[in-house]
């Protein structure tokens, strides 16, 4: 078994006049596989990159592209969550509908990871 | 509001010689463009067992095209108990994932339809979710007098 420690950090200075600066840290068990961090070209075409295979997991996702967006979804046919050039994201999934990634356009690059708990 | 988000994954012993250390920032800005977000929602619920509870408002409440925007959540299962407690987030029916206490997430949402609203339900008792929702022209209709 491993540690997988995420930490994410928002900050904003002149949202509000109560600052936003703060991380929150996690400590999650990964017993199961894993897909190290990996770099895949997309077209607009679907590209499966998690399969069902994998039981509750944690993904990364991050669209290395600094202008094309990438399109995630993770029920088919619908768009989950789109990721402008440079943004990225983290969560939990339970892996019981795949996770298919495309392009908006051209072939930008997706870097992704995904830790089975 | 220039927002930025930086996130870092690293694991001492997930990968036997090679250390995971995972470095991403970003600044949040709207759709299409660099300029930055300039709303925000945020707050600290408390949620009992089975009560499905929706982040944002739905795109049918926002004045016209207003719902057509970038924006980022942030939710962070913040209970203490055991691992009975959860809160399970999805996009309208469909549940992705589980945060167990002291889980969060972080990710980009488009508000594009009625179909695309997010959900979390809380399940095993109260739990206590911190959440914030970063956008822009978010304009909801007048209220009725």
């Amino acid at each position: 078994m491993a540690t997988l420690i995420p930490t994410l950090t928002l900050s904003c200075a002149d949202g509000t006049t109560d600052l936003i600066n703060f991380s929150v840290v996690d400590s999650l068990n990964v017993t199961q596989d894993i897909v190290a961090p990996s770099k895949v070209k997309l077209t607009t075409s679907d590209l499966e990159i998690g399969p069902t295979t994998y039981g509750k997991s944690y993904v990364y996702l991050k669209n290395t592209d600094d202008t094309i967006a990438i399109n995630i979804e993770i029920t088919d046919g619908n768009s989950t969550m789109q990721l402008a050039a440079g943004e990225f994201a983290f969560f939990p999934w339970t892996g019981a509908s795949g996770i298919v990634a495309f392009s908006a356009s051209g072939t930008p690059y997706l870097e992704y990871a995904i830790f089975e708990a | 509001m220039a927002t930025t988000a930086q996130i870092t994954i690293t694991s001492p012993d997930l990968m036997p010689g090679s250390a995971l250390n995972i470095t991403a920032n970003t600044t949040l800005t709207k759709a299409g463009v660099t300029a930055d977000l300039d709303q925000k929602e945020s707050a600290v619920i408390k949620l009992v067992s089975g009560t499905e509870y929706r982040l944002g408002p739905l795109a049918t409440e926002m004045a016209g095209d207003a719902h057509d925007i970038a924006s980022y959540l942030y939710v962070h299962n913040k209970t203490t108990e055991d691992a009975t407690y959860y809160v399970d987030w999805g996009i309208h029916e469909t549940m992705i994932g589980r945060l167990y206490a002291g889980d969060w997430m972080f990710i980009p949402w488009n508000a594009s339809d009625d179909g695309a609203e997010i959900e979390i339900e809380p399940q095993g008792g109260t739990n206590i979710i911190e959440y914030c929702l970063f956008n822009s022209d978010v304009i909801l209709p007048t209220a009725a007098s």
